[in-house]
């Protein structure tokens, strides 16, 4: 995978509106093959980067490849390689579901027919309605499906599931697996960790237009703390001072001993043992979601006053 | 009942609309008492006054347009002949937008639901809408009443005028705000309330040439029955208020009793797949820009239709009164080409406005998102914009050679005469290069400062008004040459230079050329 030239790579990129730095000195890689998380909250520079990906808007600093050429000065050569759905989907009022999708899947490149209709049928879209008959979701069906049905190498989705409900949720999952097996990158971005947990191969993530981590899960999973609960018979001895464990508490609860903690992957074992020595009645073991990961690493980079929500923005702290 | 949340909207009205409102307002004064200060400059003694009194009152074509002014034999009646046309699309057009921006488009974009979510009762956020917009009527009819006194009309007469115009635009709010209760789509409101123009403005004509009752029929007919000049009914302004009163009434009725987002037309249900044609990108522009294609040839096929159905008593006028054709400008001895140049002239700037808006759309794409995903495919910027270029001066082409062919014939039925098709469209050409500078100004403006792309209309609104009211008022000749139809040489009666032509395209081409190599460098989109 590594020596293979990567689908998208994008070093120290900068982007200034006007007095604002959308983009800080991003650097961004997304391998053949791979699906790619693009974490951040709202406001960090997600849509931001795509777009300078896409040629759309030409950086202020730095350097973008997109299959090894240049974004802006190629643009409309190198989109026949890929297809886009953006962050808000917006589409042609007065025309039918499926004009606009065949115009977008036009737009696009080739549409493959039978996934186009095996996709309509999947997440159960009407293409007689007007557009400006249908609910925010239904408007992000027809962008997905066109850029699901279109025959490319790479699929560049920014929050791509924002107006579904779970179910539909569910399908864009199975589809974008599909797509992954028959050979297609893709650069997902979102701030739904769920998701991304759910198809990501590899992960970056971002805040204030700055890269902060970047890895496989697996590697990102190493950093962060597994949570612990345990029903034992006896006191556990000398939990409370383990190496590598906090958080911890214990109470007394009908004759057993109630412990809970958080462990880093280094000293999981050793915890484990001391937990059986003192036997095991109930034990959950929760491993380590992006969720910790994500505040985590906004913890390391900010004050604490300051660790955002997921979902609120960074205007709020103004 | 209790309006909650009244001063909330109100407030909310206030800061997202009060540059568009304000300049709106002093657009409108600006062009009222520009052209009562040209008049009053132009008309300095009685003699004046009478000539021009008895030029424009001799045939029907000019009372068809400007209307039948009573008083006319004074320096009132001038301006209130002169401003007929103008005002009687403007003031209604006030009422229209404002109710139009704050009520549907609120709605269909969105907002109003966030709005009525809050402690606002449902029928407040129209009431808000109307009772803005006839504060802004107030403020422009009291502008109106000190400007057109202080060029030397008497005030109680100045104030009974603009009080007239002030009540024909209550009227067209009342209406948009009832419109905007029953249609889906802000696009429906102004087609509505425009064909409610369209009609009243025919029906005054009609009435004022025949000189029966059926001006009574028209809100454009109570404005000028009111004869602020002439006799002075101050009663007929009630007429207005009980009609605009009883329109907003049944507005704030229905909205206090309709569900959010619903109306009396529904959208029903289209094709499946998009045909070939509409995949292409010559295919989906001319999806994009046929609205406003039919649009603007609707209007200007009223106009060249109307105009030609009174060719002959037009002409008619003018070889029986040198003092008509001297007022507006021709000469006795091609009587039929002047009436066609008249009327071409009417044709070029509905042109113009139909390439300002084309190009405005070119904007809207952008703004709505939809540009974004396009240019994210394999169609180039260039190739993009080169579509909407062709399918943009097609629909010109179109719209001014379909008019000429309509003027033609309506004024070759009205005469008796055969058919001049070459001579009237020939002229409708030569305004082309025109039309194409100022839609090039406003693609520059697109490709090179998005953002400033209304300045686009401000040009519009500037050419329309020298190319209309410049030579009746005989502004200075920079001026006049500030406009592009100015250097066309008034066809078919005037000759046409081809250097002027030539500089003309030239310079849209120049623009064009900017505006792709502006539009190629920028970011997409710019907010």
């Amino acid at each position: 995978m590594s020596t293979a030239q990567p689908v998208i790579r994008a070093e120290r990129l900068t982007k200034t509106f006007g007095p604002v730095r959308a983009l800080d000195g991003l650097d961004l890689e997304v391998a053949p093959g791979e699906v790619h998380g693009f974490l951040g909250p709202n406001g960090a520079g997600k849509s931001t980067t795509i777009r300078v990906v896409l040629g759309l808007i030409r950086a202020s600093g730095g350097h973008v490849e997109l299959f090894g050429g240049d974004p802006w000065r190629q643009a409309a050569t190198l989109h026949e390689r890929l297809a886009y759905v953006a962050g808000d989907v917006a589409l042609w009022p007065g025309l039918t579901g499926g004009q606009c999708l065949d115009v977008l899947g036009a737009t696009q490149g080739v549409l493959d027919e039978t996934r186009r209709a095996d996709l309509i049928d999947r997440f159960e879209l009407d293409p007689t309605k007007r557009v400006r008959d249908y609910s925010k979701g239904n408007r992000q069906k027809v962008a997905l499906i066109a850029a699901l049905a279109a025959d490319v190498e790479l699929l560049v989705l920014d929050e791509p599931t924002s107006g579904l409900d779970p179910l539909m949720e569910q399908a864009f999952q199975e589809v974008v697996r599909t797509r992954r097996e028959q050979g297609c990158s893709v650069l997902l971005s979102s701030h739904i960790l769920g998701e991304v947990e759910a198809l990501a191969d590899r992960v970056s993530i971002i805040r204030r237009g700055k890269t902060v981590t970047t890895g496989t899960l697996a590697e990102l999973r190493r950093h962060t703390r597994t949570h612990v609960h345990a029903v034992t018979v006896d006191e556990p001895a000398g939990l409370a001072d383990a190496p590598g464990l906090t958080d911890w508490s214990s109470e007394r609860l009908d004759g057993h001993i109630e412990s809970r903690f958080s462990i880093d992957a280094d000293h999981l074992d050793a915890v484990i043992g001391q937990l059986h020595h003192a036997q095991i009645h109930t034990l959950t073991v929760t491993p380590p979601s992006l969720d910790d990961l994500f505040l985590r690493t906004y913890d390391e980079e900010v004050p604490l006053h300051d660790v955002p929500g997921l979902e609120q923005p960074e205007e709020a702290l103004r | 009942m209790r309006a909650t949340g009244l001063r909330t909207m109100l407030g909310v009205h206030w800061r997202t609309h009060r540059s568009g409102t304000l300049v709106w307002i002093l657009a409108l004064i600006a062009s009222m008492v520009g052209t009562a200060a040209a008049v009053a400059g132009l008309y300095t003694t009685p003699e004046k006054i009478h000539t021009y009194a008895a030029a424009v009152t001799t045939g029907s074509a000019l009372v068809a347009i400007n209307g039948r002014v009573e008083g006319i034999d004074s320096l009132g009646g001038v301006i209130q002949d002169e401003s007929g046309f103008l005002m009687a699309l403007l003031l209604p057009l006030l009422g229209i937008s404002l109710v139009a921006k704050v009520t549907r488009r609120e709605e269909e974009d969105g907002r109003l639901e966030a709005v009525l979510g809050g402690r606002v009762a449902r029928y407040v956020p129209v009431l808000a809408g109307l009772i803005d917009a006839s504060a802004a009527i107030l403020v422009t009819a009291l502008a109106f009443t000190l400007g057109i006194t202080f060029c030397g009309v008497p005030a109680v007469r100045s104030a009974l005028y603009a009080a007239s115009l002030g009540g024909l635009a209550f009227v067209f709010a009342g209406l948009a705000a009832l419109v905007a209760q029953i249609t889906r789509h802000s696009r429906g409101v102004y087609a509505w309330s425009l064909l409610v123009l369209t009609v009243a403005y025919l029906l005054r004509g009609v009435g004022d040439v025949t000189k029966t009752w059926v001006t009574w029929l028209s809100p454009l007919g109570w404005a000028e029955k009111a004869a602020p000049f002439g006799a002075m009914r101050w009663w007929t302004l009630l007429i207005p208020l009980a009609v605009g009163g009883l329109l907003c009434a049944a507005a704030v009725l229905i909205a206090g009793r309709r569900d959010l987002g619903s109306s009396l037309v529904r959208g029903r249900p289209g094709s499946a797949r998009a045909s070939a044609w509409l995949r292409s990108p010559v295919g989906l522009a001319t999806y994009i820009h046929s609205p406003a294609v039919l649009g603007w040839l609707a209007g200007a096929l009223i106009i060249a239709g109307m105009m030609g159905a009174l060719a002959k008593q037009f002409v008619g006028a003018v070889t029986g009164n040198p003092a008509m054709a001297d007022a507006i400008g021709m000469s006795t001895a091609h009587p039929e080409d002047g009436f066609v140049a008249v009327t071409q002239l009417y044709i070029a700037i509905i042109a113009m406005g139909y390439a300002v808006q084309a190009v405005g759309s070119l904007r809207g794409e952008e703004t709505a998102g939809r540009l974004e995903p396009r240019l994210s495919g394999t169609l180039s910027r260039m190739g993009w914009i080169a579509a909407h270029g062709l399918v943009i001066v097609t629909g010109l082409v179109i719209i001014v050679a379909v008019s000429s062919v309509v003027l033609a014939a309506s004024t070759a039925w009205s005469m008796g005469t055969p058919l001049h098709l070459a001579r009237v469209i020939g002229a409708g050409a030569a305004y082309l290069p025109a039309e194409l500078l100022v839609g090039g100004l406003a693609l520059a403006l697109f490709g090179l400062w998005p953002r400033a792309f209304p300045a686009g209309w401000a040009v519009f609104a500037i050419v329309a008004f020298i190319a209309f009211l410049g030579p009746g008022l005989k502004l200075a000749t920079w001026v006049l040459d500030l406009a592009p139809t100015t250097h066309i040489g008034n066809p078919p009666l005037g000759t046409v230079k081809a250097l002027p032509l030539i500089v003309l395209s030239a310079l849209a081409a120049l623009l064009a050329a900017t505006a792709a190599v502006g539009f190629r460098h920028r970011g997409v989109p710019r907010g």
